[in-house]
């Protein structure tokens, strides 16, 4: 997908094409520099470090029982136990690797999705745009929560199947935002250029198209993540998601609201981390957000 | 103009029905015979025919779903796989109390939320504008139940007890006469929506404020009062209205979880119990009323926007 | 085969969707009974925690009682049960000939005598006199038959056919205005025994289960499936002084959080199958009272298909019941609601062989049964549903403990629907029973054409033991053989029975009359009549 080092490349528009390269890594360096975006890596970031290593500093297997259930916290249990009587500090440790990486999954597939189907539609514009465009227009009548529901009634519960189903909610909303960003640019000089060239449909989207949008496209990515945390989250909380004896912080606060007046721990702790984490990923998408918007002003200034 | 809201709404009625389609096949995926699943072991075959015959399992696919939608649209809802109650006597109530917990999240956020993003805006950059800004960025990432069990422990059991944890309601009576099973449920919908409209209104309300029409009616020496609410609000509300029909429309999916969350007796947590037992009826039924007053509100949204900015009418996608 | 327990038939008609509201949540609620009529001696009363007060009731009131186990499937007619939302409904408008009583013995109810013929190819039944029904019109011979042949419609077959189908519903003979003849297709001493159910109520002439009228304590006055329905005083009920209370309402709340959250803020009166966790938090209020039913025969096995590698090797299930701390789960998965068992069922029962020895758990002996089955390391998929509260939770604590003998158990969950649509197909699975008589879950579950042998249990010599133990009259006798038939089970049987789940219930306390009963049936086996506000 590399769009530099041969002569036709040249020939579609240098100027812009180095200019697009550079787009994401710009915005996102000058995201950088603000205080939110930096305030959000912090929280992500030391979130994602708690899920990976977590499981090596917890004190006790996940499922293992090591007191009556619903406990106090206590020198065995720092957290006090769950339902069952096992750890609480450990099955939070243990929680948050399976609700990072389902919601990184779902989000990757659905934006990456919804990105080609929407840069592929306001390229193609005409019959193929109207068709894609009513066919996200089915999936956009669902609340995403919704359609989740509806697949795992007609297919089972699966982990798969909640991956594909979030990421099946995203694609027609970043489909509309990536669409309506590549209006744009498909109408511009360079683009008609390489289509004179004969340059494939492939190259002139991903790789004509797609480094204009990075912007949108980073910015999306951000917003579906907070969304993807949430819905797998939820979809856990409800039941449909990760299953016992699985320590998932979804589920955790699921198996455990009904102790939540004898023992809060294990409701509070995963309900922190999933705030913490949405609030920080939703940070750094302002911050990136602003980075674009201000880059654009100074480009167009 | 009118040809224009004509043909969203068809869109929209078009888009209902595949949306019909879509909600009968993803529920029938699985193979398997419902009637057995129902009845169990313990199934006869008189018993097994009779209830395939119920349900029309032994038509084609085609036939069922036709069945269901034509049925559907003279208003029978069908009935209960497992005891042939008609669903409308299971739904009906439910329908309101949801209903009602929509339109009374709608009715505290909207105006809060239009309110606080005007008082933002006014305040810009100062401490109140931060704090807005800042509160809608927290909110605005939350998931609703991690909104609504932040309130459980803080309203109703491990910091104060003052409000019920859960939403117990007899069948027929009406929420209204019993307000505080209410409160949690709906301040979360609300606390979930809030941000939305509150960061649109700000932004609106900015970009009004510095326009040169402001302006002049300032220099026209007009109280700052009058600039604000007859000036400036009712041109910030433009853009303002979509997002907000937009954040309605989204309450009809953030009533499943919150319902569940609470024991809400609507239609959203009897979407996740009959998911849970299969009840695929009910499934298809309750995610076609969601799917329709989602898409309702959306089509409102567009025409509400058609209507108000002129600009729009010259296409849409 | 008929069943003759004294619980909720719906356990296996339509088990399934009795189940299918509580899900997720899960509930519980004992189901009925555990004794047949092999044993009149009453039991000790077995139920403890706060006692009832013995204080008789004032008049007046109105009881907000919270049930689980309704949905959509709920009905009101008499006939049919799919569960504890009917077993609480039913018997407040209906009521059968007879009845087992708190103690265990059998009273009659509508009937004022039942006799055999002494060949016991008939039975008289002779109706109580003055009995009206809600609609005014007065108990008779005509109604009895009526209800019969309601039962027994062989088109349209109610769930009394599994307990009393030998009645042939076309010789159904009216002696006078309240005696009827009823002659069988076979002999049967246990006709009596047959109709206590509280499913079989007896209906007028025309009955329409859309205006529902019966005899019982209460009059209908309103019904959601799956949420409330709502009774009024029965004002000529033929029980003098009952009922106390004006009116009664029972709420259907499946999610446990919601019914113990409405206990705990006074919405409503009494509710059935308080989790173990928060007896103390109820316990510790004043206003509050727990009633605790504590020898039940409710229990959730692990089951093992014996047709099925690795469990045709019988060594693998006993290597699987020695793998299980029965202490440890009680207390882990049920919060010490639960007392420990001993892989066969019915506890409560006088005929359990409660003097075998106690399994403990052996790690070694599990691993060397294992190795020498050829099945050390043993990986293996366990499929489950959340059926029932307690399920998933002791599903959970045995793939932990087999973890010790190097059993690695993968667990599949199902949603109940697929769970039960493949039910019986599962190599290793879980399921739950109510409670039962020994021989009552024998003939349901054990014998080789029982419809909820799942594991596919047979063996030549039980089967002729419990053939035999059905045809001796002698107590003594009976009792045993069916010691040599429950030996097989402990030693071979294809069930892990780790525990007797206890019946919780909690009320206000300024209610009074739910009386412990020995069935473990919830709030005083729901016998609404007998409650009342303390005087």
């Amino acid at each position: 997908m590399s769009f530099a080092g041969t002569a036709d490349d040249v020939a579609l528009a240098p100027i812009e094409a180095v200019h697009a390269r550079r787009q994401w890594l710009e915005t996102l360096r000058s995201a950088a520099r603000l205080r939110r975006t930096r305030l959000g890596l912090l929280m992500v970031g030391g979130l994602v470090v708690l899920a990976v290593v977590g499981p090596l500093l917890a004190p006790h297997s996940p499922s293992a029982f090591v007191g009556p259930g619903l406990t106090s916290p206590s020198k065995v249990a720092l957290l006090g136990t769950d339902s069952l009587g096992r750890d609480v500090l450990s099955r939070f440790l243990h929680g948050g690797r399976t609700v990072i990486s389902l919601a990184l999954l779902a989000t990757i597939l659905g934006v990456g999705v919804g990105a080609a189907v929407g840069m592929f539609a306001a390229y193609a514009r005409g019959l193929v745009d109207g068709i894609l465009m009513r066919t996200s227009d089915v999936l956009l009548a669902f609340p995403q929560i919704v359609l989740v529901l509806l697949l795992v009634t007609g297919a089972g519960t699966h982990l798969w199947l909640i991956v594909v189903t979030v990421a099946l909610g995203h694609a027609p909303r970043t489909a509309r935002v990536i669409r309506a960003a590549a209006m744009e640019i498909v109408e511009r000089d360079f683009i008609k250029a390489a289509e004179v060239m004969g340059e494939s449909r492939w190259r002139i989207v991903f790789g004509g198209i797609m480094p204009m949008v990075t912007s949108p496209l980073l910015v999306e990515f951000g917003l579906r993540m907070v969304y993807s945390i949430a819905l797998v989250t939820a979809v856990s909380f409800l039941g449909f998601g990760l299953q016992p004896p699985t320590a998932d912080w979804g589920l955790m606060i699921n198996e455990n609201r009904l102790g939540i007046i004898q023992q809060p721990w294990s409701v509070v702790m995963p309900v922190l981390a999933i705030g913490l984490l949405t609030v920080g990923t939703n940070l750094i998408t302002d911050g990136v957000a602003r980075a674009a918007i201000g880059l654009d002003r100074r480009r167009s200034a | 103009m009118l040809r224009l809201i004509t043909l969203r709404i068809a869109l929209g009625v078009l888009t209902l029905w595949l949306v019909s389609v879509l909600v009968f096949v993803g529920t029938q995926v699985l193979p398997g015979d419902t009637a057995t699943a129902i009845l169990g072991p313990s199934a006869t075959p008189d018993r097994l025919a009779a209830l395939r015959k119920l349900l029309h399992l032994d038509d084609s696919v085609v036939a069922q779903y036709w069945h269901w939608l034509s049925s559907l649209v003279q208003g029978d809802l069908g009935t209960s796989a497992s005891a042939g109650v008609p669903l409308s006597e299971i739904l009906s109530s439910r329908v309101q109390n949801s209903g009602v917990l929509m339109l009374a999240s709608g009715l505290i956020a909207v105006p809060v939320g239009l309110g606080l993003g005007v008082w933002a805006a006014i305040r810009r950059d100062r401490l109140a504008d931060h704090l807005t800004s800042g509160s809608s960025l927290v909110l605005a990432a939350l998931p609703e139940f991690v909104i609504g069990m932040a309130l459980v422990l803080l309203f109703a059991t491990t910091v104060f007890q003052w409000l019920p944890a859960v939403s117990l309601l007899g069948p027929g009576q009406a929420i209204w006469s019993k307000p505080q099973a209410a409160v949690l449920p709906v301040a979360a919908l609300a606390l979930a929506v809030i941000p939305y409209i509150t960061r649109i209104m700000r932004g609106s309300m900015i970009e009004v404020l510095q326009s040169d029409y402001v302006q002049t009616a300032r220099l026209k020496g007009l109280p700052e009062r009058t600039v604000i609410l007859r000036h400036s609000v009712p041109n910030a509300l433009v853009p303002a209205i979509q997002v907000t029909a937009l954040q309605l429309a989204w309450l009809a999916g953030g009533v499943v979880v919150i319902e569940y969350l609470f024991s809400f007796p609507g239609v959203g947590g009897l979407l996740v119990d009959s998911v849970t037992g299969r009840e695929i009826t009910i499934v298809q039924d309750v995610s076609l009323l969601i799917a329709a007053v989602y898409v309702t509100l959306n089509v409102l949204a567009d025409v509400l926007c058609i209507l108000i900015t002129p600009k729009v009418r010259t296409g849409i996608s | 085969m008929t069943d003759r327990s004294m619980s909720a038939a719906g356990y296996g008609m339509t088990r399934r969707t009795a189940l299918r509201a509580t899900l997720a949540t899960g509930a519980t609620f004992a189901a009925g009974g555990l004794l047949t009529a092999c044993s009149d001696e009453p039991q000790e009363a077995a139920p403890k925690g706060t006692p009832a007060s013995g204080t008789k009731p004032k008049q007046g009131g109105t009881l907000r009682a919270g049930i689980s186990g309704g949905g959509a499937s709920d009905t009101l007619d008499a006939h049919h049960s799919s569960g504890a939302a009917e077993e609480s409904r039913l018997p407040q408008l209906y009521e059968p000939l007879a009845l087992y009583d708190h103690d265990a013995t059998l009273m009659m109810v509508l009937a004022e005598s039942m006799e055999p013929a002494r060949d016991a190819r008939s039975w008289d039944i002779r109706l109580r006199e003055g009995v009206e029904f809600h609609n005014g019109k007065t108990l008779g011979a005509d109604d009895l038959i009526y209800t019969f042949q309601r039962i027994l419609n062989p088109d349209d077959p109610k769930d009394g056919v599994g307990f009393f189908g030998y009645v042939d519903a076309t010789r159904l003979q009216k002696l006078d205005a309240r005696t009827v003849r009823v002659h069988l297709k076979v002999k049967s001493a246990t006709l009596t025994d047959d109709v206590a159910q509280y499913f079989n109520g007896i209906v007028p002439v025309g009955y329409d289960p859309r205006k529902p009228v019966g005899t019982g304590p209460f009059k209908f006055k309103s019904f959601t499936p799956g949420e409330e329905s709502t009774f009024v005083k029965n004002e000529n009920y033929w029980r003098t002084g009952q009922p106390y209370l004006d009116e009664l309402s029972i709420i259907n709340m499946n999610d446990d959080a919601a019914r113990v959250n409405a206990l705990l803020s006074g919405e409503i009166d009494a509710i059935m199958g308080l989790p173990a966790r928060q007896v103390p938090t109820v316990e510790n209020n004043p206003e509050l009272r727990v009633q605790i039913a504590e020898k039940t025969g409710v229990h959730q096995p692990l089951t093992m298909r014996m047709d099925k590698a690795p469990f045709d090797d019988v060594r693998v299930r006993q290597a699987f019941r020695l793998m299980v701390d029965r202490e440890q789960m009680v207390q882990q998965a049920y919060g010490g609601q639960a007392s420990v068992g001993n892989d066969m069922p019915g506890l409560p029962d006088p005929m359990y062989a409660s003097s075998l020895p106690q399994r403990e758990q052996d790690i070694e002996q599990a691993k060397s049964l294992l190795k020498a089955a050829g099945h050390e390391g043993l990986t293996i998929e366990m499929v489950t549903a959340p059926m029932y509260r307690g399920v998933l939770e002791s599903g959970q604590v045995f793939v932990e403990q087999a973890k010790a003998a190097g059993v690695n158990i993968k667990t599949k969950q199902l949603d109940t629907t697929g769970f039960f649509d493949g039910y019986g197909g599962w190599t290793f699975s879980q399921t739950f029973y109510g409670g039962r008589s020994v021989l009552g879950q024998i003939g349901f579950q054990y014998m080789p054409d029982s419809i909820w042998n799942e594991t596919g249990w047979k063996n030549d010599r039980f089967t002729k033991l419990i053939a035999e133990t059905r045809a001796t009259l002698d107590d003594a006798k009976r009792k045993e053989i069916l010691f040599e038939a429950q030996k097989i089970l402990h030693e071979e049987g294809t069930l892990v029975i780790h525990s007797f789940v206890h019946a919780v219930d909690g009320y206000k306390a300024q209610w009074t009359g739910f009386n412990p009963s020995w069935t473990g049936g919830p709030l005083g086996d729901f016998r609404f009549r007998e409650v009342g506000l303390s005087a």
